[in-house]
Formats: structure tokens, C-alpha cells, sequence
């Protein structure tokens, strides 16, 4: 095992793996930056250094000043969390470089999956069913081409592309000149990497994703689903729950196997998620994040499985000790994000200094946060400031114990997404399981209806 | 976020542009109705010396400013090494920050005396890490 881990991430998740590596033992060292420096992630770390001032690209994404901390700090090994580097294959490599294991996949599948295009063709040929599409668009007229092919209505995305950026639908061929515009210009501005692709836009789809595990022997598990389909206009996830409910018993099943295959075929290690899109009977693959996900607390809680710590052990080249048939999935699980947001004004993230806070407690309820009671909240960076997580042996009670856990909770000082995520769990769709990723505007909608 | 009123005008400069460099802005103005207080960048520059800003803002008499570390890494002294006391006639290279096996150069940015070296030959730095400090006076 590491003697010493880096984190390089901020907020509820450099505190989640701050925890994992204290649990095994490791000592760990915090980045910030100058806007964080009153952050409880550089309090509760072994050590702590700045690497830079707020905005995000002089400081958390600053690749040599966090890898010279590694160094210096005379790490082993560097946790990237989610966001900022976490799929940057580039920094994967000079990890590895410098002689620092970078806890993930390798860099070449972190850039084959990074890649959506290049990841779609990967999964055609492992035999995981896709969404009809194309290869990268370099032009609008190959947009024209394509968009004839698949049939409208379609959906341009960034080939490089996360949290909803570059991604526009398209319903007609007269608006496509426009949107294939303003999808590159965004793309570009968000990631350096204006490509674009097209797919057909689903219509009224589940966004289900795989949990997978997979050791350096060739062990490959799947911890179930998650099902994420509560996503913000923006296309940005709000509520999560496992297991999918309303799934049957085939396409689970179909779902769990698939991810597996791709794992296997790409030679996958540490944990990943595959996304896919379930609309009726039909299955798409959608994308793999090679990293741990927000959301992954609902996993932890229904498998009893701790992923960190596995991304950890994997890591540092530990098998995982279990096959399949050793898994079990016991009960239901549902997550709440708490965003420094304001529902009312199109999910506008706010800055800010929390002015007051309590959090809940008693059976079954888990808080992943960072945030304390005059807390800054930074303009730089997401603006997720906990995540709420319920567990109830059935899928009633865990939404029970979660509204209870909600209206427990007090966060003052910014707007926040909790009374829209107790207005979501209110909605006969979230109590009956049937809501897909357009629903969120329409529900809450009707519940300010009253 | 922005801090609350303190009472003088000199702290109260000095906790504006500490806020200004905390959070990269160019400038902070505020406007009430008998008043109108404004710090920018190249003010709070000659009064706390970027990136420095861990550093307490100096007074003006003393003109004593810190230069800090602008880059993570491992803090050498010049050759020949600078002292306390010395007094520089101009910019000099007073030491380096070995990043990844670059040189990082940390130059004095005009003449003065140096009062206090803050680190050791070797130290880890990170950034804003004040390493010497100069007596523009």
C-alpha cells in the first residue's frame, strides 16, 4: 500500500478520499488554492499546499505545480476525485512520468474513452449496442450528410464534452447551421477541443449507468446500476438513486452484461461508469467515465462496498478479492444534491458565504460535504456544496428516511437546490419510478403549481 | 463575500485588496451614498506586493515588501548567496524554484535592503509562499 497520496481536488470529494486513505493508513496531502485556503479538505489532510489563486486554471488544473507537490511532498500516488483532471490522460501520463501511480485506468483508455467518438467505435466492437451517429463533424455540410442519414430530430456533442457543454438538440435541418456553430464555439471554449459528433436524439430516455470495478488480473465486477435520470435543463444530474427502479429483470441484466464486456474488451482497471441511455426495450451506450462519479455513494450504500478505497487498492496493485457471484445488492438507496443554486432562475449557481447550516442524521442517512457554518462558497469552481444520501431496505422507505433527512436540513447564506430535490421526491413520477431525463422542468413546474 | 466595514481606512484598503487578489479580480468598488472606496490591481500591487498574499499588507513607511514563490517546488538561494542585510543596487536573481528540473528565477524587482530570508536553501514552497523580504526604503 502508498505511504503517501496527493489529492488533487477540492470540496466533498478530496474530504471522501482524504477518509479512504485514512482508513488504509495513508497519509495524504491536500492542494488548494488561495480561495480555498480556509477549505475543511486542507484542515483534515496530513499536509496542505497552495498551488495557485481561484480560477480553476491557475491552480487546480495547473499540472506542473500539482505534480511538483507530489513530488516534493514525496508522494506515491495521486487521487484525481472527479472533474478537473480526473480524465485528462495527459496528466495520467506525466503521473506516471514522474514515477507517480496516477489511481485510475491506464492513459490510453482514459483517451479512448475520453474521446466519445472513438469510445462509441471501441464499444461497437466489443459488441455493446450504440446509438445511431456519426464519426466527428468538421464541417456543417458533413453535419447536413449526417443528420440526413440518422434523421432528425438529432443531437450535436462535444467530442471532449461533460456537464452539458457543446451538446445541442436539433429538431429540424434549418436550425442545424446554428447549432453546429455555436456547439463547436462552446466546445472549444470549454475544452480547448471544439470537435463535434451527431447522434439520434432519443426520445423521453432513462439515463441508467453501470458501476464497474476491475483489478490488474483481469478481474472485472459490476456494482449494479444507478439510475440519474433527475438531471437539471443544463443536463447536469440532481437526484440518483439505486436501483433502477421500474427495470426488468432482462434489461438489468443485458445492462450489467454489457458493461462488463466493454470492460473486458478494453482492458479496463480501477473504477469506471458506463453511461447508457434505456428507452423501452432499446439499450444505448452513451459514454464511459473513467473516473469515480459524484453519485457513487448510492452504489456504496446498496453493495456495502467501499469504491475509494478499492480505486485505492487497485491502484496500488491489490487484487480485488471477489467475483460476481460474491456481490449482492441489499436495498435501495437515493442521493440529493445540495447546490449553491437557485432553482427559480434557471439553476443559477450562486457565491457566497454559508451563514448557517445543519445537516441531518439517524438510520440510513450518509452527508458528503465540505460546507460549516461561515463557510466561503468561491465563484471558480461547481457548485455542489453536499450530497444527502438516504438508504431504506425498500425503495419507499429510503424516499421516506430522504424526505425526512431534507427537511432536517438548514443551509442559509445561498439559494439551494434542497426544496426542489423535497418537491422532486413529493411527484407521484419519482414515488411511481416513472420519469426520464425531460421530466425534472415539467415536475417541478407542477409542484410550484401546487 | 465582501468582507464586513473595519473601522479604519487603512485596514480597511488592506482587507479589499486582500479580497481583490483572494479572488483574481482587477478591481473592488464600493459605492455608498456619502463615499466611494476603490481598489485596483496596481494599488493593491504596490501595497501588498502579488502574489504575496498570504503576507499582512505593510505600512508605507517601512516600504518593506515580501516576494513569494509564484511557482510549487523546491527554494534555492543565488550564487553568490544573498544575506541579510545585503543591499541589492538593482535586480538580481536571489534564488530559484526547481520545478520538474526547470529553473523558476526569483528576482528581487528593483534594488533594496534585504531585511529576512524566509526560507532555507532546499525548503519545499508552495505558491504565495513569501521567501524574502526588502526594504524598498
Amino acid at each position: 500500500m502508498f505511504s503517501k497520496v496527493l489529492i488533487a481536488n477540492r470540496g466533498e470529494i478530496a474530504l471522501r478520499i482524504n477518509r479512504a486513505c485514512q482508513g488504509l493508513g495513508v497519509r495524504t496531502v491536500a492542494i488548494y488554492s488561495q480561495a480555498d485556503k480556509d477549505s475543511l479538505h486542507v484542515r483534515q489532510a496530513d499536509e496542505a499546499y497552495c498551488v495557485g489563486p481561484g480560477p480553476v486554471p491557475r491552480s487546480y488544473l495547473d499540472i506542473a505545480n500539482i505534480v511538483s507537490t507530489a513530488l516534493a511532498a514525496r508522494c506515491e500516488a495521486v487521487h484525481p476525485g472527479y472533474g478537473f483532471l480526473a480524465e485528462n490522460a495527459r496528466f495520467a501520463e506525466i503521473c506516471a512520468d514522474h514515477g507517480l501511480v496516477f489511481i485510475g485506468p491506464k492513459p490510453a483508455v482514459i483517451a479512448a474513452m475520453g474521446d466519445k467518438a472513438t469510445a462509441k467505435r471501441v464499444m461497437k466492437e466489443a459488441g455493446v449496442a450504440t446509438t445511431p451517429g456519426s464519426g466527428i463533424l468538421d464541417s456543417p455540410r458533413e453535419a447536413r450528410d449526417a443528420a440526413k442519414r440518422i434523421g432528425y430530430p438529432v443531437m450535436l456533442k462535444a467530442t471532449a464534452g461533460g456537464g452539458g457543454k457543446g451538446m445541442r438538440v436539433v429538431e429540424r435541418a434549418e436550425y442545424l447551421e446554428r447549432a453546429y456553430a455555436s456547439a463547436t464555439a462552446e466546445a472549444e471554449a470549454s475544452f480547448k477541443d471544439g470537435r463535434v459528433y451527431m447522434e439520434k436524439l432519443i426520445l423521453h430516455p432513462r439515463h441508467i449507468e453501470v458501476q464497474v470495478l476491475g483489478d490488474g488480473s483481469g478481474t472485472i465486477v459490476h456494482l449494479g446500476e444507478r439510475d440519474c435520470s433527475l438531471q437539471k435543463p443544463s443536463h447536469q444530474k440532481l437526484i440518483e438513486e439505486a436501483p433502477a427502479p421500474n427495470l426488468s429483470t432482462k434489461q438489468r441484466n443485458a445492462l450489467h452484461e454489457m458493461a462488463v464486456r466493454a470492460c473486458r474488451h478494453v482492458g479496463y482497471t480501477n473504477a469506471g461508469t458506463l453511461e447508457f441511455l434505456v428507452s423501452g426495450d432499446h439499450v444505448y451506450f452513451m459514454e464511459m467515465n473513467t473516473r469515480i462519479q459524484v453519485e457513487h455513494p448510492v452504489t456504496e450504500m446498496v453493495y456495502g462496498i467501499d469504491l475509494v478505497r478499492e480505486q485505492i487498492r487497485i491502484a496500488a496493485g491489490e487484487r480485488l478479492g471477489y467475483a460476481q457471484g460474491d456481490l449482492r445488492a441489499r436495498g435501495s438507496a437515493i442521493e440529493c444534491r445540495i447546490n449553491a443554486e437557485d432553482p427559480r432562475s434557471g439553476f443559477a449557481p450562486e457565491a457566497g458565504t454559508i451563514s448557517r447550516v445543519v445537516f441531518p442524521g439517524g438510520p440510513g442517512i450518509r452527508v458528503d460535504t465540505h460546507i460549516y457554518d461561515g463557510a466561503l462558497v468561491p465563484p471558480y469552481y461547481d457548485s455542489l456544496l453536499a450530497k444527502i444520501v438516504a438508504f431504506g431496505e425498500t425503495r419507499d422507505e429510503a424516499i421516506a428516511r430522504m424526505e425526512r433527512a431534507l427537511r432536517e436540513t438548514v443551509v442559509e447564506g445561498v439559494h439551494t437546490t434542497l426544496e426542489a430535490c423535497l418537491e422532486l421526491l413529493a411527484t407521484r413520477e419519482f414515488r411511481e419510478g416513472k420519469y426520464d431525463v425531460g421530466s425534472l422542468p415539467s415536475l417541478l413546474a407542477t409542484a410550484a403549481r401546487g | 463575500m465582501i468582507p464586513e466595514e473595519p473601522a479604519g481606512i487603512a485596514e480597511r484598503v488592506a482587507r479589499l485588496a486582500e479580497f481583490l487578489i483572494a479572488n483574481d479580480l482587477e478591481s473592488v468598488r464600493i459605492e455608498r451614498e456619502h463615499e466611494t472606496f476603490e481598489v485596483g490591481r496596481a494599488a493593491a500591487e504596490a501595497a501588498v506586493a502579488m502574489p504575496e498574499t498570504e503576507a499582512p499588507p505593510q505600512s508605507v513607511q517601512s516600504r518593506v515588501e515580501q516576494i513569494a514563490a509564484d511557482r510549487v517546488g523546491i527554494f534555492h538561494l543565488g550564487r553568490p548567496a544573498p544575506y541579510e542585510g545585503e543591499r541589492l543596487e538593482g535586480e538580481r536573481e536571489l534564488g530559484y524554484v526547481e520545478q520538474l528540473g526547470i529553473r523558476n528565477p526569483v528576482r528581487s524587482r528593483g534594488a533594496g535592503r534585504i531585511v529576512a530570508i524566509l526560507q532555507r536553501d532546499g525548503d519545499m514552497v508552495d505558491y504565495g509562499r513569501p521567501l524574502f523580504e526588502l526594504d524598498r526604503g
